[in-house]
């Protein structure tokens, strides 16, 4: 058996490129999440890649005020579920009535996370090719945020997608699943993130391309990288809507943790009756969340400027 | 949103296949009928025949290569699956208490999926008494597929529906035959299986990402099934452990089910 066997015959892989070199099978990749979740320095191959420098770089670190406003929880009543997502192509009664970043339990026990960034000189253009150029090499997702991003990979059905020219950036990850190893402030974790369409996350589309500038979500289900047996595998919908303002782009996430969607597509919430997920990991995510989009917004302009608009370098 | 729960058993020992079918269909489903609790339905799959692994197999990779019955429990969403596994205020429910008098538990297996069916060729048209309701047929043959470990989940179902596809289009008995197919998809909701494993005491058991029910009008059609078996496990494309996976023809009994019949 050799150690590509599982790429699919109708997939013609270039190992001549780093895009397809980075390519594991399922059981080693979940193995080697083990040694990422360690974070180790790069390997002599990945210090040679144009991108590496960015992973010593200093990490721009969120405003204290920001990333104050996640020490307690919101007002749940002001909070609301998935059901409701077009309420984020409502500008007007977003930016006078909503809490637009802050953190809570739901009545129901879901956690909800709300954040809201401003990126200046960042456009739609760039959001699109970060989030189709990033899941190729564990590398790139590293260099995102270094302390808590430890890997990412594709499976080869899923990287053929990415790398197929004739599908436009914006349309890269409609349906494609990002295999993270992540820390979202309660330790390392595999994450495993199906990205959707704006249409398929439930958004009314005449308003959204009205009101929207690009978009990126989906749904995840995370389990802790060194799982046993009672470890609980928690899902999620996330939801990462742009917005084209003077200078800039203004983004807004969305997460309800304990939410999956349904094979139909509906939102559906997944928890045991009376369980709610726990504070201290809606909390993690939230500041996770803070921390991770300060450092994107500070380094999204200046590497899309060396390496977009291609997926490979 | 409809979620299934699969139990798939071996007979305990000293019971006779028709000591157990009695007793599951007649005493456990007269359970379930009492203490319903957020059931919206519930078949019982009486296993006729089956077959675990390849012929190229020189011994069986199954920890068990014998099953006598698969129930499926169908529930509006996951939080009413939990409800009945765990009934609040009920220690421990009847059904529950009722399997070691039937099963071999610590050997059960588990499949928490959701359904999707797919178009047949040749569908049972309308009603006769001697084959079947519209849509469905007197035989099922549930297809236990293992993925291959290699394999990426989402990956997965990709290649199988590509073969499948594929097997389908090479084999004009089942063409003529299938008469309805439903591809269980295993749901992540599964990897939380505590209150399953408990209810139905199993031990370490193998994980099944999918299976797939093909309807047939009688045990004389299964060589149809047979036919499209050899071609989807002849197809080169790298999905299944087939060495793992097996089949079981079986007779569908409803237990509970409002819906009316189709006609």
């Amino acid at each position: 058996m050799s150690d590509y066997d599982f790429i699919p015959s109708f997939i013609t892989p270039d190992f001549s490129k780093p895009e397809w070199r980075a390519q594991k099978s399922y059981s080693q990749n979940l193995a080697d999440s083990v040694i990422k979740a360690m974070l180790p320095p790069l390997t002599p191959e990945e210090e040679a890649r144009p991108f590496a420098k960015y992973y010593y770089e200093e990490i721009k670190q969120p405003d204290p005020a920001h990333l104050a406003l996640m020490d307690e929880p919101m007002d749940p009543s002001r909070a609301y579920g998935p059901e409701e997502i077009n309420r984020l192509l409502d500008l007007e009664y977003l930016e006078k009535e909503e809490v637009e970043i802050g953190w809570c339990n739901l009545p129901n026990g879901a956690g909800y996370i709300a954040n809201k960034n401003f990126y200046p000189g960042v456009t739609a253009d760039m959001i699109d090719w970060w989030f189709a150029w990033h899941p190729l090499e564990d590398l790139r997702y590293r260099i995102w945020y270094p302390p808590q991003h430890a890997g990412i990979m594709l499976s080869p059905i899923d990287r053929a997608r990415i790398l197929d020219p004739s599908i436009p950036n914006r349309e890269k990850n409609w349906g494609v699943v990002h295999n993270v190893t992540e820390n979202c402030d309660c330790g390392f974790e595999n994450i495993d993130i199906a990205f959707r369409s704006p249409a398929d996350m439930g958004f009314d589309m005449e308003k959204f391309e009205r009101v929207a500038a690009t978009f990126v979500g989906g749904m995840g289900w995370s389990v802790a990288v060194n799982k046993c047996d009672d470890s609980i595998t928690a899902p999620a919908i996330m939801c990462h809507i742009f917005y084209d303002v003077p200078d800039g782009l203004l983004h807004r996430t969305r997460f309800w943790m304990g939410y999956r969607f349904t094979v139909e597509g509906k939102p559906e919430l997944c928890l045991p009756p009376k369980v709610s997920v726990p504070a201290a990991n809606v909390q993690g995510l939230a500041r996770h969340n803070v921390k991770e989009f300060t450092r994107f917004g500070d380094f999204l302009p200046r590497i899309y400027k060396e390496l977009g608009d291609s997926m490979y370098c | 949103m409809p979620m299934k729960l699969m139990a798939v058993s071996r007979r305990r020992p000293g019971l006779t296949r028709a000591d157990y079918f009695r007793y599951i269909e007649h005493y456990h489903g007269t359970v379930a009928r009492l203490e319903r609790f957020k059931i919206d339905r519930y078949i019982q799959n009486h296993v006729i025949d089956g077959a675990f692994g390849v012929l190229s197999d020189t011994e069986h990779h199954n920890r068990v290569a014998d099953r006598d019955g698969v129930v499926e429990l169908h529930f509006s969403e996951f939080r009413d699956m939990i409800a009945t596994l765990e009934p609040e205020g009920v220690t421990q429910s009847r059904a529950n208490k009722d399997g070691k008098f039937f099963a071999d538990e610590p050997n059960n297996i588990i499949v928490m999926a959701e359904e999707i069916e797919l178009p047949v060729p040749n569908p049972l048209p309308k009603f006769n008494p001697g084959l079947g309701e519209p849509g469905m047929g007197a035989v099922k043959v549930m297809q236990f597929i293992m993925r291959r470990p290699e394999v990426f989940p989402q990956d997965f179902p990709r290649l199988w529906r590509r073969a499948h596809d594929e097997a389908l289009a090479a084999s004009p008995y089942a063409q003529e035959m299938f008469r309805r197919i439903v591809v269980s998809l295993r749901s992540r909701v599964n990897d939380n299986d505590a209150a399953a494993r408990a209810h139905f005491r199993m031990v370490d058991p193998p994980v099944y990402d999918m299976e797939v029910s093909f309807w047939l009008d009688s045990m004389e059609n299964v060589g149809a099934f047979r036919q499209y078996l050899e071609a989807i496990q002849a197809n080169p494309l790298p999905f299944a452990d087939w060495s793992r996976s097996f089949f079981l023809y079986t007779r569908p009994v409803r237990i509970i089910d409002d819906a009316p019949p189709k006609d």
